[in-house]
């Protein structure tokens, strides 16, 4: 009867998939928002656009975003995989991959980043244990050295070629589109491309070419909107003020100025990476703003760079300011109401979810996660995993409010006795129940770090090793050989679908 | 490898023990006698107990050093000692005591073996019924080479 009810209940595979991918996503995006922000903020003054237009200081602005953001964007994802180690490499490799193109390369950290570290996990794996005493630092050292030149080359010759071939593919469809008169169905293709970073590459690349041939014709063309209207992303951002949550609400009316009034599109698609569903809004806000510009037959003179509402405004063609000004207002309010359904309808999930952004939240979390130790584990405990049916539901939307569990820490003083012993028969009970997605290893509790998703301790042991990991859940045993708790995290395990 | 880690010899048979602290001294002293450690590493090993309980359950208890205590490492060895008369280790009775010495992981693949041995109790039981110390090392090493 268990076993029934656990199997009509498991979450759905593509779902958890796609959540994990998205937090994933965002983890590697949240901590560097900042860097985002003074970047928008230097953009915003310094450039010739700028309120305070200064050529010096303008010099930032190239470097800032070319090299600053997608290198703290890669070296976070590293880190995400594997540690500072997986931080350093995942860090030279995105370098080859920014010299290797033209445009900020924030799809290739995104990208390269996690990939790098994973490999540098993968390589250390295989002398793991063998080094001699003494040399670990040597061989670690010219290893990751070696692995991150290796890559750098490999992300400087594949992805330019990438980049140009996506472009190429978009100037195909927009000519295509174009032709058979379909134009509002370009905000689906360009909207995702703009969150990837692709923007420069697509109005740069595709439109302004187009869009500089229609207006020697006519005098004015929609292309130069299409990317450029700011309406789309002002809606979401709008949303977040509104009903965001953590650091995503706090900085969002900021965004907006950078956004709205600087031009820097930028500054919102962290916001919209952070929860992918938001595409939906941004396409429904581009195609509305197209569709307008359409009916009323409106465009610029000439490209709108960067894309502030000022400079939208001062390219506007004479004849063209009703139809501009309502395709962003309208493009806008769409994209604004159909963000704030989504950001509405998720709001309570992310409140307890980790990386929901600020201190709070985090302590939130950590409140979230004893209660979840004391609460679902205890009762599970209480009711023994036969009684545990009912308890599968719990166990599943526990699967969304925490991160998945990947890896299990057995944590002891010296990280040589108990926790090896407790990990092997862990590690054996999850092979029997069919799951192999999870690593169950031990560690020294002054090695653990907050990167684990569980750990399991010595009940004389356990608020240490909170201290070390304070985001991981923790459980407590009293007896590393046969202690009731391996059933019951096996039991969480299967109750929260993985495999 | 392995043999190396647990030899023959390091495993022993003994009637009891005065009481937990003994037996640690006689599990340590079988690792200084076989040269692994070095004298001080027994005096890590009473520290380690004094901090957390190394009972595993099952009749088993594995004394070890502290972290600090690694430094009195010289190589990677297990003692196995079984007592005929359960020794009380902080309430726990304890049949056997497995002294561990690790370097680096080289133990943790025989260390392993041995948690499996000892999560299944008819393996337990096979090994308090065993009639000798080779018995025992043989019981040990079947699974090793499982």
């Amino acid at each position: 009867m268990t076993t029934t009810s656990a199997g009509s209940k498991k979450p759905g595979g593509a779902r958890v998939a796609v959540q994990r991918f998205g937090s994933f996503l965002s983890n590697m995006i949240l901590p560097n928002i900042a860097a985002f922000i003074a970047w928008g903020i230097v953009t915003m003054f310094f450039i010739p656009a700028g309120f305070t237009p200064n050529e010096s200081l303008a010099e930032l602005v190239g470097p800032m975003i070319t090299y600053l953001l997608p290198l703290l964007i890669a070296n976070q994802g590293g880190r995400l995989i594997y540690d500072t180690r997986g931080g350093v490499v995942a860090t030279i490799a995105t370098m080859g991959v920014i010299v290797g193109t033209d445009i900020p390369m924030f799809l290739g950290a995104m990208i390269m980043g996690p990939l790098a570290a994973w490999l540098m996990k993968q390589v250390d794996r295989i002398w793991e244990g063998k080094i001699k005493a003494g040399f670990e630092m040597l061989v670690n050292n010219f290893s990751a050295g070696i692995l991150g030149f290796i890559l750098a080359i490999a992300g400087f010759f594949a992805f330019g070629p990438v980049v140009q071939a996506l472009s190429n593919a978009l100037e195909a469809a927009v000519d295509w589109l174009v032709a058979l008169s379909l134009l509002p169905l370009l905000s689906i293709l360009v909207e995702p491309g703009k969150v990837l970073f692709l923007n420069n590459a697509i109005n740069h690349g595709v439109f302004t070419p187009i869009g500089t041939q229609q207006a020697s014709e006519t005098g004015k063309s929609i292309l130069f909107l299409v990317e450029a209207n700011p309406g789309p992303g002002l809606g979401i951002l709008l949303a977040f003020t509104f009903f965001g949550i953590g650091m995503a609400r706090a900085t969002a009316p900021a965004a907006i100025i950078i956004q709205f009034f600087g031009g820097i599109h930028e500054i919102y698609f962290p916001y919209v990476l952070m929860k992918p569903l938001l595409i939906v809004a941004a396409i429904a806000g581009g195609m509305t703003g197209v569709a307008t510009n359409v009916v009323f037959n409106s465009g610029l003179r000439a490209p709108a760079a960067p894309g502030s509402i000022i400079a939208v405004l001062a390219q506007t063609a004479s004849d063209s300011f009703v139809g501009v000004i309502l395709s962003v207002i309208l493009s806008a309010a769409v994209s604004f109401f159909v963000a704030a359904i989504i950001l509405r309808a998720s709001r309570k999930r992310d409140l307890a979810k980790e990386g929901a952004g600020d201190l709070s939240a985090a302590i939130a979390q950590t409140e979230a996660n004893k209660g979840k130790e004391s609460g679902v584990l205890h009762d599970l405990q209480a009711g023994g995993v036969a009684g545990g049916a009912g308890l599968v539901g719990e166990g599943e939307e526990a699967a969304f409010e925490r991160k998945p569990i990947h890896t299990i820490i057995f944590a002891c003083d010296a990280g040589m006795g108990s926790s090896a012993m407790g990990a092997t028969v862990l590690r054996n009970k999850i092979k029997k129940a069919g799951i192999d997605s999870v690593d169950v290893t031990n560690k020294a509790i002054a090695n653990l770090t907050d990167d684990v998703d569980l750990v399991v301790t010595h009940q004389d042991l356990t608020d240490r090793a909170k201290r070390q990991s304070p985001n991981a859940l923790h459980v407590s045993v009293d007896n590393f050989m046969n202690s009731p708790k391996y059933d019951e995290i096996v039991f969480l395990l299967q109750s929260e679908g993985v495999r | 490898m392995t043999e190396q880690i647990l030899s023959s010899e390091n495993v022993r048979l003994a009637t009891r023990a005065a009481g937990r602290d003994d037996a640690i001294r006689a599990a340590g002293r079988i690792l200084v006698d076989a040269g692994a450690v070095r004298p001080a590493y027994v005096d890590s090993m009473l520290e380690r107990e004094g901090s957390v309980s190394t009972y595993m359950g099952n009749l088993l208890a594995i004394p070890h050093g502290t972290n600090e205590g690694k430094d009195a490492i010289l190589r990677s060895a297990l003692s196995f000692v079984r007592y005929d008369e359960p020794v009380d280790w902080g309430g726990e009775p304890v049949r056997f005591v497995v002294g561990i010495a690790g370097l680096e992981n080289e133990h943790l693949e025989i260390l392993s073996s041995i948690a499996m041995i000892f999560s299944d109790e008819d393996a337990v039981q096979a090994l308090v019924d065993a009639a000798s110390a080779e018995q025992i090392f043989e019981l040990l090493s079947e699974v090793n080479d499982s």
